[in-house]
């Protein structure tokens, strides 16, 4: 259980503690304690010189969750990094990560040049070139696409121009890029992060993820999400989790097969069995449902389904039933469901934990549904919808390539809407997709993707890729395959419209150079620029129209000076200025909240779904029987009482449990469980599971050295009863093996796991990366590099970095979400084998290919999809064909 | 306005003086590492020396486990015995109670760094990234530079869970000054009659075993044994596995 109850304290320490206190009979007030005199924020001065350092606000993209930054600066130097105290979600403050941050920057191992090779694919051996050479010659290898194109009047080959991101921040910038091409070939990363949960959510009430009003909640129930490490929003999400829990008294459960620092600060934690969760959140509803704890009113007012509809639904979905298969005892199942639907206001958050399983989309869906069948949905203290703000693309805006790319949304899975990244060498091998210019940006999936030898395979194969570009200014993994190097800058130098809904209050921010890029280095959107204009020359082909920016910040103007509100506070100018819009207030010195110029704590607006449609839209609109308001064929509200609410983004204007798309293709319209093969697995063997932790993001962090002293290697974590009946000890060597392979790393023994499950960090084990991630750092700097920390190369202190996992975790698609599932690998965990040595990985390709066969079994075409969704009211012989 | 002397005249309590202190509330550390980051690049701090640290604690046994942080830093004692100890001057406590090094008179003798209870001092490596003091011993500041111009130090600005609170606690209007004197609160070691001023809320979270205990765990030991392997003569803080 968690470690906010009450617990014994054992006063023999080598440290006593002695009270100090106090007025007697104290006890903690419900008050904040956190009041402070001093300024909290927004100024800093140099230790050394007393100097005041220059204060530039940026936009954070240390991860994605884009909190708001302001650098600090001596003499020319980015020195420090804090919280920007006008952004609204990040309230001056930024984890780890985000103080690290500049350390990119800084970086030895930098590149500083665009670079040509002149070796082997991967030897490592580069001749410096200039951006004016690298972008001329990228422009030629994507003019003769365009070309070869035409000369064969076939506009498909124009896909053969691909670009891969796993950080696309650039508003718009990389689709009009591609666009401008003629091309539709790009590839996210989302399928390896959270997708799932996405398309779990979207067809239910319309955008991809909640917001959880922490703060004023009183009960949260969270499904294998690591809110105060890594989930989104972590920064913004912790601070006010805290305030909720401290404050407010909240209570936190906690569903997760790993003791995450989320976890060890619940109330109460439950390691389900992996993949199990949605039996648990089916059974609460069974409990919440059959025990009328249920908000009938808006189960009847703002939902596709009746109470009779769900009660038939769920009656399977017992608490017993959850029980068998997670392993969560009934009593508490139903305890829990019952604490959730009386205390108000309650919500559910889930990431990773549930949705990255096959069929993740039904675990989402599942527990999406708590909160709906509660009324928690877009109330103070509940389950909210995320606010977001947009800006407007530069005109003219080029459509979309005249192709569908097969690679950038693989017809298999049709309801996908973050598309299937993971596929796309699978699909190249295979001969379904051709390529000619790859290129990558912020993207390392030699490192970061599930069995990563498949990308190294591929993209070291010239008859598969002929031409790759890397835009990374680090030497990944990734990056030392390509062909040229065009680097951009970091993320403290270069510019970039945002917007994420990391809190209640929607704002605008930017990212702008806080200091002139280093060493005369480029960034991307300037490359994007000078590769279009030598592309398309004299405008001939049609593509320069779309980048006839005087400067990149000219581009900026196009998107903020034309905002209405923002553009008279200045647009773009403010933005620099401020580095976000807008502003809600100030964080007061005595609670930590937003107030306004009165003092009073800024409240956030609840119930959008419920905002009034116009009388003029209603004008010519019908209102049907069941409440329905329609107009030119199509839902736009919904009539309660006599009001006219615009809805949710669905359809229906509805919150649709039922999911019409879903049966389409065979899969269960509602919300499920389904028992994946991993539940069946054998008596020995265990599930692999990876994580991140709260200094590190997936790939990029390990270069930065105040987090790689934290947090540098990642041993397997494996409860000590599995590891007593396995013969291991805590430190011991261990082969870990999947049907793709093996690795070889080291048992970390801890109680905070299921014993069925073995835990990696991802965060480490890095084979490229520069040489502090790769501890090479006593090595010279390479000639591309910035150089220049002598705190790295004579201070590191650890010696081990740690054994990568994603080689031998197996591709395994959702076939729904098209998620990875990550978190269904079975291994096998023994004893290292005779002459087994710490970091030895042996994985196949082969091995890898026959899982791609296997996931397409699960795809809504596939044998096995069929025999796993007998229940769906659907003609087998009569699915849509791919692509239609 | 710094007064340089062996002796530390205590300032706890004396009207008209301010004496800097700081709450750190358990209750509300998540234990996400921005303090350290944050104070590692205020300071330049470099590898292998910290100014604040926070150590990570698994108790219990599956499935009824926690896990418990305990940040730490200077506890800028009202009787600090590192200036008690210091042979040259270098130590000395400022009025308002900040202790601080005066880097020019330290001849690195250590003296100090023995007499701390706390392993709150350490003495710089020969290389940093910017900043050219080098071979001298250093600590925690209480981010005075910050304070003197009305901030709050760099690890109570970044803290996300609002668990580190600062202020004067001779004031008694201060919100520190109200915590101590209404909330049960604790410091460490006080039987050795520092007077510490770096106060926790929920002592129960404190754990005081893991403060400066031994690493239990092969991988919190291998990262301790690589540590001393690396660095004589000061004192690892413990890791976070």
């Amino acid at each position: 259980m968690g470690h906010i109850g009450n617990i014994k304290t054992n006063r023999r320490g080598f440290l006593k503690l002695g009270a100090t206190a106090s007025a007697v009979g104290a006890t903690l007030a419900s008050t904040r304690l956190v009041a402070m005199e001093q300024e909290l924020g927004g100024a800093d001065f140099s230790a050394v010189t007393g100097e005041k350092r220059t204060a530039v606000p940026y936009t954070c993209m240390a991860c994605n969750i884009e909190d708001g930054g302001v650098a600090m600066v001596e003499n020319g130097r980015i020195v420090k990094l804090e919280g920007n105290m006008d952004h609204p979600n990040t309230r001056g403050k930024l984890c780890a990560k985000g103080n690290a941050g500049f350390l990119h920057v800084y970086d030895p191992d930098r590149i500083m040049s665009p670079l040509l090779r002149t070796g082997k694919r991967g030897e490592g051996k580069w001749k410096r070139i200039s951006y004016d050479e690298a972008t001329s010659l990228l422009s030629e290898k994507l003019r003769a696409v365009i070309d070869r194109s035409r000369a064969a009047n076939d506009p498909s080959i124009l896909n053969e121009t691909v670009i891969k991101w796993g950080r696309n921040r650039t508003g718009g910038g990389i689709d009009r890029f591609m666009h401008a091409l003629g091309s539709n070939a790009m590839l996210n990363h989302t399928n390896i992060c959270e997708s799932s949960k996405k398309v779990g959510l979207e067809p239910s009430w319309g955008p991809d993820i909640e917001s959880c009003d922490w703060e004023n909640t009183k009960y949260i129930l969270n499904f294998g999400s690591n809110i105060l490490e890594s989930a989104y929003f972590m920064n913004p999400n912790a601070q006010r989790l805290v305030d909720g829990v401290v404050d407010n008294k909240a209570k936190i459960v906690s569903f997760d097969v790993r003791m995450s620092n989320t976890a060890g600060y619940s109330h109460e934690w439950f390691a389900p069995y992996p993949g199990t969760d949605s039996a648990i959140a089916l059974a609460m509803a069974h409990v919440i449902m059959t025990e009328g704890l249920h908000d009938a009113e808006f189960i009847r007012d703002w939902t596709n389904v009746t109470e009779a509809q769900l009660l038939a639904h769920l009656a399977p979905f017992t608490p017993e039933f959850a029980e068998q298969e997670s392993g969560v005892p009934a009593k508490d199942i139903r305890r829990i469901a019952r604490e959730f639907a009386t205390t108000k206001p309650a919500t559910t958050f889930s990431y990773r934990g549930p949705c990255k399983h096959l069929w993740g989309a039904y675990q989402e869906a599942a527990i999406h549904m708590l909160n709906v069948i509660t009324g928690n949905i877009e109330k103070r203290g509940g389950y909210c919808l995320p606010r977001g703000m947009g800006w407007p693309q530069p005109s003219p805006n080029p459509p979309k390539g005249p192709v569908p790319s097969i690679i950038a949304a693989p017809p298999l899975y049709p309801l996908a809407s973050h598309h299937v990244s993971t596929n796309a060498p699978y699909m190249i091998m295979r001969g379904e997709a051709k390529v000619s210019v790859w290129m990558y940006y912020y993207d390392n999936p030699v490192y970061s993707y599930p069995s990563s030898h498949v990308w190294n395979a591929f993209l070291r194969d010239e008859s598969l890729v002929p031409f790759s570009v890397a835009f990374s200014c680090f030497m990944s993994e990734s990056t030392e395959l390509a062909d040229l190097i065009i680097p951009d800058v970091t993320y403290l130098e270069r510019h970039d419209p945002e917007s994420m809904p990391s809190g209640l209050f929607p704002c605008l921010s930017i990212r702008q150079p806080v200091i002139k890029p280093l060493g005369g280095t480029q960034e991307f959107r300037q490359s994007l620029i000078d590769i279009i204009h030598k592309v398309d020359p004299d405008g001939a082909l049609g593509a320069r129209k779309y980048f006839e920016f005087d400067s990149v910040e000219d581009w900026m103007r196009q998107h903020f000076d034309s905002i209405p509100g923002l553009k008279e506070e200045g647009g773009w100018d403010h933005m620099k200025k401020v580095g976000v819009w807008p502003t809600y207030g100030t964080v007061s010195k005595d609670n930590g909240k937003l107030i306004d110029d009165n003092g009073e704590v800024v409240v956030a607006e609840y119930g959008l779904h419920a905002a009034e449609i116009p009388a003029a839209t209603m004008a010519s609109a019908v209102v049907e029987p069941d409440g329905s308001i329609t107009k030119d064929g199509a839902t736009i509200g919904v009539q309660i009482d006599g009001k006219n609410h615009t809805g949710f983004g669905t359809p229906s204007r509805r919150i649709e449990l039922y999911k019409e798309s879903f049966r389409k293709y065979g899969f269960n319209p509602l919300p499920v469980y389904k028992r994946l093969p991993s539940r069946d697995k054998k008596p020995g063997e265990m599930i692999l599971t990876t994580f991140k932790v709260n200094v590190h993001t997936q790939s990029r962090t390990a270069s930065l050295k105040y987090l790689a002293e934290i947090y540098h290697k990642n041993p397997a974590w494996i409860s000590p009863a599995r590891a007593k009946a396995l013969g291991i000890a805590d430190g011991d060597l261990v082969r870990i093996t999947s049907a793709v392979g093996y690795m070889v790393t080291r048992a970390h023994l801890t109680e905070g796991i299921h014993p069925e499950v073995v835990a990696i960090s991802t965060a480490c084990g890095h084979s490229a990366y520069g040489r502090l991630a790769t501890l090479k750092h006593k090595e010279a700097d390479a000639e591309w590099a910035l150089g220049g920390d002598p705190d790295i190369t004579n201070n590191v202190w650890w010696d081990d970095k740690g054994v990568h996992p994603n080689p031998i975790i197996r591709l395994s698609l959702d076939p729904i979400g098209g998620s990875q599932a990550w978190y269904d690998t079975v291994v096998t965990v023994s004893p290292a084998q005779p002459g087994d040595k710490y970091g030895d990985t042996k994985v196949s390709v082969e091995a890898s290919m026959k899982d791609y066969d296997e996931a397409l079994r699960y795809a809504y075409t596939g044998d096995l999809h069929r025999a796993a969704h007998q229940e769906v009211d659907v003609d087998w012989n009569a699915l849509p064909r791919p692509g239609h | 306005m710094t007064s340089l002397g062996l002796q530390a005249d205590p300032s706890y309590g004396v009207p008209g003086k301010k004496r800097w202190a700081m709450v750190v509330d358990l209750r509300r550390c998540i234990g996400c590492m921005a303090c350290v980051a944050a104070c590692k690049a205020e300071y330049d701090v470099p590898l292998g020396v910290w100014r604040t640290t926070v150590r990570v604690k698994d108790t219990g046994t599956f499935p009824n486990t926690r896990r418990n942080f305990m940040p730490r830093l200077c506890n800028h004692c009202d009787n600090p015995p590192c200036v008690r100890n210091c042979p040259t001057g270098a130590t000395y406590k400022h009025e308002e109670g900040f202790v601080l090094q005066h880097f020019e008179r330290c001849i690195g003798c250590r003296t100090c760094i023995a007499a701390c209870p706390y392993n709150a001092r350490f003495m710089l490596p020969r290389n940093r990234t910017r900043v050219g003091v080098n071979s001298v011993i250093d600590k925690c500041t209480f981010c005075e530079h910050r304070v003197s111009q009305g901030l709050v130090p760099a690890c109570v600005q970044t803290c996300i869970g609002r668990s580190r609170i600062f202020g004067d606690v001779n004031d008694p209007n201060s919100e520190v000054a109200k915590i101590v004197a209404t909330q049960k609160t604790t410091t460490l070691k006080p039987e050795k009659g520092t007077r510490p001023q770096v106060y926790y809320i929920k002592p129960d979270r404190v754990g005081t075993e893991q403060i400066l205990s031994a690493p239990e765990s092969y991988a919190a030991r291998s990262d301790a044994e690589a540590f001393y392997r690396h660095n004589n003569g000061s004192r690892f803080y413990g890791g976070t596995l």
